[in-house]
């Protein structure tokens, strides 16, 4: 039964694409006939259910981006329109979701939906459709190994790339400056994983050597052992591939044995509101990378700060951010291809941006054959008791603490 | 191996061995009274956790002052749990039942935890919780050893209580034989009842002790479950010394596995002890009298 209801669906709109395809093509030089109407944009979020939070985030960001547009003129001189549908952050539905969106809305645009749970399905359904997939999450490795020919992930690097700009700027410090020895200590989870050992890797490339390397479960609440065994190899410096509550139980059992590191990196939970308030005191010289930062001197980051508090009363977050991201990098390929419709123009759309660098409000994006950001992470770090930007030189609000103080 | 590594570690293991001492001295005596398989007892150590955090927030005093009312407090509602919702158990079915019984009042705190303090994760900010002292080359955190006396304490009182007092005979003459308690006169109902309450008196000093040195959240009842079953099947059902050695045994062994095989496998021995005591010595190492019944 839905089967057949999805095959008439798909019928329909190859029937409905060819159409496009074929006004698009008779209406180019005029600049069409039925091109006045709003640019109408599908996602289908997770409103309700597991990912409800980021998902409302996600949504805020979308919004944020398409009254932004809206107020400068539109895109192409006509209106966008969001029709978001929730998903209930079921699998099965957002499969629903995109096929509704494509065949029957007909939406000329589609945008990504939260978390590779449910971008890999939802951008399976884009595929079929050679619709163009810009996503704002979903990190994690297996996106970008499914041959998607049409996804681009909207934020500036994968979790294996985080820590670009420290480990750069490490490369970097004369030999004798230069830590010596590492310990690394990682959650047994894909993207925890991946932002330490994406370090680690290049870490021993440059001669740094490993003298600890512990992987825990991710239900490990007691850090002292971990902690006994970093202390009695001294590293130089420590990396921590965290998510919040081990790298809290992690840093005050590295204080209580009294371990000074000339380097403590953690990914995720220094970034953390709650952090300071569980640490107190002595968070002074943690670094950890971050995709966004509403204090980032980036073009176009503040006035989009600026529009979203106006509107939301509060300053935007990471998922409203990498949201708004996906509407910039879409609509640059809008304005530079000259079309925004389904059918060819979706392709000159996915091939523009392959070949191009984007301007966010995370900084400029381009994008390797699989979708990958080929960007990295700013590096922020506690100085004077605030967290700040350390790393790129470029967006920086503070120098770098090294040797980190002691703690 | 590293020899001041070992010594650290063991000196963790140690501490951390008192904790699962205190932790599991409760779930073991609801057993020995009443055969209550309690698995929300680690439930209410969180809950405990959560009052003294909560108590630190509002308050600025120091959490371990929160014991002052928390102790009475979960006494109170030992008794009430016992009277009100153990004690109309089918005597036939008791164990089994209990467990699904528990079980719900585990999810049911859990539940209003994540509703009334959200799922975020809090941890009590402490002057001293990165405080360390040396000791031969060990490095000893002030709040482990607060938490460590804490425990010893709490059992050395415990213990006190089931020797030289008359409630603690009339506890324990309902632990060995209910009918021939009851034939001597002993209202084993309410002494059943008071007994629950003294076991989850002590998840309320093992709560807050637990919340001086870790972060919290609602679910983590759950990782603390497992291993504290364990420890009272290994010590003997029943049997608080014999819970306490154990605790201390497995306390100290994790810790020293972590050094050859990570964190990992380390967690495993609580799982590998108790298949070999009930494959080996079903009643458990420690266990007394009582647990040879069994």
């Amino acid at each position: 039964m839905s089967t057949k209801t999805t095959s008439i669906i798909r019928i329909g709109a190859m029937l409905g694409a060819a159409t496009l395809a074929l006004t698009a093509c008779g209406g180019s030089d005029s600049g069409g006939g039925d091109d006045d109407g709003p640019i109408t944009i599908g996602v289908s979020l997770p409103l309700t259910g597991d990912f409800a939070e980021p998902g409302k985030g996600v949504q805020r960001g979308y919004e944020a981006w398409a009254a932004d547009v809206n107020d400068a003129g539109g895109l192409l001189g006509r209106k966008v329109e969001l029709k978001i549908l929730d998903d209930q952050s079921n699998a099965d539905r957002v499969v629903a979701d995109y096929e509704s969106l494509i065949a029957q809305d007909e939406v000329d645009l589609v945008f990504g939906p939260f978390s590779t749970r449910l971008v890999v399905p939802a951008a399976r359904v884009a595929d079929e459709y050679g619709m163009l997939f810009v996503e704002p999450a979903g990190a994690a490795p297996e996106v970008f190994e499914q041959g998607f020919g049409n996804l681009f992930y909207a934020a500036p690097a994968v979790a294996d790339d985080h820590y670009n700009y420290l480990a750069e700027w490490i490369e970097a410090l004369p030999a004798d400056q230069r830590p010596k020895t590492a310990a690394y200590a990682a959650m047994d989870d894909p993207f925890a994983m991946g932002t330490a050992y994406g370090l680690k890797d290049k870490m021993e490339a440059a001669g740094i050597k490993t003298v600890v390397d512990e992987k825990y479960p991710p239900n490990t609440t007691d850090f002292s052992s971990i902690a006994a065994k970093i202390e009695a190899s001294n590293a130089d410096m420590i990396v921590g591939g965290t998510q919040y509550q081990d790298a809290v139980n992690l840093i005050v059992a590295l204080q209580q044995l009294d371990y000074q590191p000339k380097l403590a990196a953690f990914s995720t939970a220094p970034t953390n509101p709650e952090f300071p308030e569980a640490i107190g005191s002595k968070t002074e010289g943690i670094l950890s990378p971050t995709g966004y930062t509403e204090q980032a001197d980036i073009p176009t980051n503040k006035e989009f700060v600026e529009s979203y508090t106006e509107r939301n009363g509060n300053p935007p977050g990471e998922d409203e951010a990498n949201a708004y991201t996906t509407g910039q990098v879409v609509a640059a390929a809008v304005e530079a291809v000259g079309c925004a419709e389904q059918g060819d123009c979706q392709q000159k759309l996915i091939d523009w941006l392959r070949d191009n660098e984007v301007d966010t409000v995370v900084g400029p994006l381009s994008w390797d054959e699989d979708g990958r950001p080929k960007g990295a992470h700013m590096i922020q770090q506690y100085v004077g008791g605030d967290i700040k930007i350390v790393l790129p030189e470029s967006v920086k609000e503070a120098e770098i603490v090294y040797p980190k103080p002691a703690w | 191996m590293d020899g001041s590594l070992f010594l650290q570690s063991l000196v963790l293991g140690i501490l951390l061995g008192g904790l699962y001492a205190l932790l599991a001295a409760g779930l073991t005596l609801y057993f020995g009274i009443m055969r209550v398989v309690m698995i929300a007892h680690s439930a209410f150590l969180i809950l405990a956790a959560y009052l003294a955090w909560f108590f630190h927030r509002e308050t600025g005093i120091d959490p371990l002052f929160s014991l002052v009312i928390t102790v009475p407090l979960f006494f109170a509602v030992g008794v009430l749990m016992q009277r009100l919702l153990v004690a109309r158990l089918r005597p036939i079915t008791l164990t089994m039942m209990s467990v699904l019984l528990t079980f719900a009042i585990a999810l049911v705190i859990e539940g209003m935890l994540g509703f009334v303090f959200s799922g975020t994760q809090r941890r009590i900010q402490l002057g001293y919780s990165g405080a360390s002292i040396e000791v031969f080359g060990a490095r000893l955190a002030v709040v482990k050893l607060i938490t460590f006396a804490l425990a010893a304490a709490s059992l050395a009182a415990l213990y006190a209580i089931m020797k030289y007092t008359r409630f603690g005979q009339a506890l324990r003459a309902t632990i060995q034989h209910k009918e021939a308690a009851q034939l001597v006169g002993i209202k084993t109902d309410r002494v059943a009842g008071y007994g629950f309450g003294l076991g989850l008196a002590t998840a309320a000093i093992g709560g807050t002790a637990l919340a001086l040195d870790a972060t919290i959240y609602p679910s983590l009842h759950w990782h603390w479950i497992g291993p504290l079953m364990a420890i009272i099947v290994v010590g003997g059902l029943g049997s608080i010394p014999g819970a306490a050695i154990a605790a201390m045994v497995l306390g100290i062994g994790q810790s020293l596995l972590q050094i050859p095989m990570g964190t990992t496998w380390a967690q495993t021995i609580f799982y590998v002890a108790l298949f070999a005591t009930l494959m080996l010595r079903p009643q458990g190492f420690f266990g007394g009298r009582l647990a040879q019944r069994f």
